[in-house]
């Protein structure tokens, strides 16, 4: 055959494809970056938006991996009572949830709630060892006392609890009833508390029954005494009738078992959550329960579930309007006079002012009107130096009062008041006080970087990060909540929220029981993969799919990746396609 | 298993059944209901398969082209304006030499704005360097599927599997459905030669100097003959195994035959029965159904057509400024035959944008080859008042 029609050369001497001869690797890409990826876990807004300081991305990640029981344990390294919160806080972890952007916030209060439960049908964990000889007092059994022994305890202290009321629990035993707080889960938790070897005494007012002076036994305090004292509604002629009355009290009087009778109209002044606790309670001693409040819906302060729970189970609402003065025929309060109002210029905290229409007067028919405006704090009791600024005690960060070893917390020091908040309170009390005593004992720690220890620089602090028992590896965390502009939805499927199983009762009156069952178990772990991970690398691998220069691999340990820079050409795929934002780009360190 | 099926998803199933392991492809009428039903069948578990879902068939393909190379079995579907956006990485695919079975419902180019069937969207890809096999059943689309995978797994080389809109892929027929253990044995994994292997990485499809770019076309070339020799031995074994085989090209009832028809696609059927009524009539009318246009099979075909006097070519298809595409190669492969033995070929253009190919029209078609004494002009319109 002549060469025209055959090829020069055979097969054997070219490859059949253009394909290189050698290993690419001789070519290092690597070299013509000027700008690199690297990791870098943030933080979840959820973390920064929980006044508990919960690191609920992270157990979230952790059930997301089916590691259960490790979800619960980093949960109860932050909250020490995660079966109540999970069904009473506002959980204001959800108002920042960046899935809201996608579809739905992730449920968290839901899935905390059936973590809570889980934990306390589980074993009780083992008592932490006694590391410290100092004691310390803590007055007062609600959430912020309890948060501080329980977190003191778990620091090696010995912890005593003055509790004036026959049993512990405080405001979530005395305001929040039972259809919301089944006592049972109450006790079970405080027993948990109590088996950390923290002691409970009851029915022992700090100023009644022991003195200031027979705590001087004890190392330092803590005083959380909550707020107990009704604002007054001036309500004109209210006098003396004893059925208008601050509703705490008659939640207080519900909880401990009583059932007055209240007639057949209730009204209940205040939008918060003690008024909702006042109409629904009412509710379920059979009257008919309107809740009137001065301000639009859209200004409640109570939780909006247990708005939307209260209307499902008939209670009335009536916006713009506030009571001015009562009826009273025959020594009987028969109505309710009220004023129209409408919104103004908005006051101090934000939200705008009602002011009343003139002309605007009507009577509304009443045997009862229960008032929910707010509490005030009794602190007559603390010893004189301690400072008292708008009806709250001063404090520092770390709840340090203005008198030696007397810190100061909960509803007592801190706005706004919340059963999350109060364990916020306690926690971090419980971070000063050992600070406090490792100082006094001539430890010389190192000061507290309190801005370190607070989820994403503004959150509560983390006993976690305190204590450097952070089980999860992060890599270069960076202190910064993570916003949804930083993060790529692309890689993101939509997934309806789990709402709470609620059942409105038909015969309320019949019952005190729960009404809102939150998740099932199934529910809770589909709400966990709902969860996005903001900030922080869950391992899913993206950034390795997408590397074109395959430099990015599985390190050897297989948690997280390496990237080799040799070949990383910084083309910045990786970051880019990180639906999480816990890569970044920065300039090559040359 | 015999089910009832449209032609589409006898493509599906033939898919199925190969294993494929990569799927990527945007949907297109008449295309859809092909990669619809395989997306159920990765969605439900009955094909382990990754379907990737992509923006334009432009990136379907080079899904398919780097599942191809990492040494996955990979399969697209299109038609049509979706199968000219994929033009420039048609080349990519067979120049890598990349075994990727694509299936092209045959839909005519816009505009007008159509859906309907004719060649020119696959006969415009025609030097791109595909093997492209054009299919008259739903049976043969099923089977040609499975044999596609083997035949460009053999020679490596990228298969396009035809079929006509409509008439064929939302035509049901039944079609027996290979059970798989048989397929298995006809079709084994593929065995990667060259693959992009992370453990030693080399750069594919770079820049090829003068002094080797035609040995690598020589070698594309070459395989191509290669696939002419090896399809009669897939054929063969795919037979023994179902009793099933079609060719890559099929005579019927030449013999002796004065007119031959030549057809593609779905046409052939018809023309079947146009020469069934013409041979009981007593005439001497055969037909040469073309399945395979590249590799072109041109001693085959050079060796049915002569010996009949005359050739009428039925093009589902125009060139443009010269005349129906299958009529031209035809007349090429002809031209070596000494001219007393060479027939005279009626170049018909037919059917284009869909319009129904009947059998009178075909009737028609035979009639004037039969009685003119010459071919007017080289492409001869039918239907089309001039």
């Amino acid at each position: 055959m002549s060469d025209i029609t055959e090829p020069t050369r055979t097969g054997r001497d070219i490859p059949p494809v253009a394909v290189s001869r050698t290993t690419t690797e001789v070519n290092p890409t690597g070299s013509w970056k000027y700008i690199q990826p690297r990791y870098e876990d943030r933080v979840a807004p959820c973390n920064a938006g929980c006044p508990v300081g919960i690191d609920v991305e992270g157990y979230l990640y952790m059930l997301g991996q089916g590691r259960t029981r490790e979800a619960i344990s980093l949960l109860l390294d932050e909250n020490p009572m995660p079966a109540v919160t999970g069904r009473v806080c506002h959980h204001p972890c959800e108002d920042g949830c960046n899935r809201a952007n996608l579809d739905e916030p992730v449920s968290i209060h839901g899935i905390e709630r059936r973590l809570g439960d889980m934990a306390l049908a589980g074993p009780a964990p083992e008592p932490p060892e006694r590391t410290r000889e100092e004691r310390v007092a803590v007055i007062g059994s609600g959430p912020a006392g309890l948060a501080c022994a329980y977190h003191l305890a778990r620091l090696g202290y010995g912890v005593t609890v003055f509790e004036a009321a026959p049993e512990a629990g405080g405001m979530l035993r005395l305001g929040i009833p039972e259809y919301r707080l089944p006592r049972a889960i109450l006790d079970r938790q405080i027993d948990r508390i109590r088996g950390l070897g923290v002691e409970i005494r009851c029915g022992t007012k700090v100023g009644t029954d022991v003195s200031w002076a027979e705590l001087d036994g004890f190392d330092a305090v803590f005083a959380a005494p909550g707020a107990h004292v009704g604002k007054d509604a001036r309500i004109e002629e209210a006098e003396g009738t004893g059925t208008i009355r601050p509703g705490l009290a008659f939640l207080k009087e519900v909880n401990a078992g009583a059932r007055p009778d209240l007639g057949d109209h209730v009204i209940v002044v205040g939008g918060g959550n003690t008024a909702m606790d006042c109409a629904r309670s009412a509710l379920r001693l059979g009257s008919k329960v309107t809740v009137v409040y001065r301000r639009t819906p859209v200004e409640m302060p109570a939780i909006p579930q247990e708005v939307k729970e209260a209307k499902a189970e008939g209670v009335g609402f009536l916006f713009l309007a506030a009571p001015s003065a009562a009826r009273i025929v025959e020594g009987r309060l028969r109505g309710l006079e009220c004023r129209r109002m409408e919104l103004g210029a908005p006051d101090e905290s934000g939200r705008r002012r009602p002011v009343p229409v003139e002309e605007g007067r009507f009577t509304m028919v009443a045997d009862t009107v229960l008032t929910a405006i707010g509490e005030d704090c009794d602190l007559a009791f603390l010893p004189g130096g301690v400072e008292v600024v708008g009806g709250v005690a001063r404090i520092d960060e770390l709840c340090e009062s203005t008198v030696a070893r007397v810190f100061v917390g909960g509803d007592a020091a801190d706005l706004p008041r919340s059963v999350a908040d109060a364990l916020g309170s306690g926690k971090r009390a419980a971070i000063g006080i050992d600070h406090w005593l490792r100082e006094r004992a001539g430890e010389s720690p190192p000061p507290l970087d309190t801005t370190a220890l607070r989820f994403g620089s503004t959150g509560n602090l983390s006993a976690d990060r305190l204590r450097g028992t952070d089980p999860i590896p992060r890599t270069a965390p960076v202190n910064e909540v993570v916003s949804w502009e930083e993060m790529n939805p692309a890689h993101f499927a939509r997934a309806p929220r789990h709402e709470d199983h609620f059942h409105a009762t038909a015969d309320l009156a019949a019952t005190f029981g729960e009404v809102n069952f939150g998740l099932s178990e199934k529910e809770m772990r589909e709400e966990a993969e709902r969860c996005l991970n903001c900030g922080v690398c869950n391992r899913c691998e993206l950034c390795m799919i997408f590397c074109p220069d395959m430099a990015i691999h599985r390190r050897a340990d297989g948690d997280g990746f390496e990237i080799d820079m040799r070949y990383c050409k910084g083309c910045g795929l990786c970051a880019a396609e990180c639906p999480r934002g816990a890569m970044a780009m920065s300039r090559e360190a040359r | 298993m015999k089910k009832v099926m449209i032609g589409n998803h006898a493509v599906s199933w033939g898919v199925q059944r190969s294993r494929v392991e990569v799927i990527s492809a945007y949907p297109i009428t008449p295309q859809t209901q092909i990669v619809e039903e395989l997306s159920d069948m990765v969605a439900d578990g009955r094909l382990a398969s990754r379907y990737i879902k992509v923006e334009s068939e432009h990136s379907a393909m080079a899904a398919c082209i780097g599942a191809s190379a990492a040494g996955a079995r990979a399969f697209t579907a299109t038609s049509a304006q979706g199968l000219a956006l994929m033009h420039e990485l048609l080349h990519w695919a067979a120049g890598g030499r990349l075994p990727i079975v694509m299936a092209d419902v045959n839909r005519a180019m816009a505009p007008g704005w159509t859906i309907w069937t004719d060649q020119n969207d696959t006969l415009s890809q025609r030097d791109t360097g595909w093997i492209q096999l054009y299919c008259e059943t739903n049976q043969e689309v099923f089977d040609t599927t499975i044999q596609a995978f083997r035949l460009a797994e053999t020679v490596d080389l990228p298969v396009m599997l035809v079929l006509d809109a409509f008439f064929l892929s939302h035509t049901s027929e039944p079609v027996d459905v290979t059970d798989q253990e048989v397929v298995d044995r006809f079709l084994p994994r593929r065995e990667a030669r060259l693959k992009l292997d992370p453990e030693d990485p080399h750069a594919f499809g770079a820049l090829v100097r003068p002094d080797a770019y035609m040995e690598m076309r020589w070698q594309q070339q070459e395989a191509m003959r290669e696939a002419l020799r090896v399809l009669p031995e897939i054929e063969k074994d795919w037979e023994a195994l179902t009793g099933r085989t079609y060719g890559a090209i099929e005579t019927y009832r030449t013999d002796g035959a004065e007119l031959l028809l030549v057809t593609s696609g779905t046409i052939t059927s018809t023309a079947r029965h146009v020469v069934d009524a013409r041979r009981d009539r007593g005439e001497a009318v055969g037909l040469v159904k073309v399945k395979m246009f590249r590799p072109f099979p041109t001693e085959v075909l050079r060796e049915a057509l002569t010996g009949a006097s005359r050739v009428a070519v039925l093009d589902r298809n125009i060139s443009p400024g010269h005349g129906g595409i299958f009529a031209e190669e035809i007349r090429s492969a002809l031209y070596d035959v000494p001219p007393e033995r060479r027939p005279r070929l009626f170049g018909y253009v037919i059917g284009l944008g869909g319009r129904d190919v009947t059998p009178s029209v075909i009737d028609a078609v035979v009639d004037r080859s039969l009685e003119a004494a010459e071919p007017e002009r080289e492409d001869l319109w039918v239907g089309v008042e001039l």
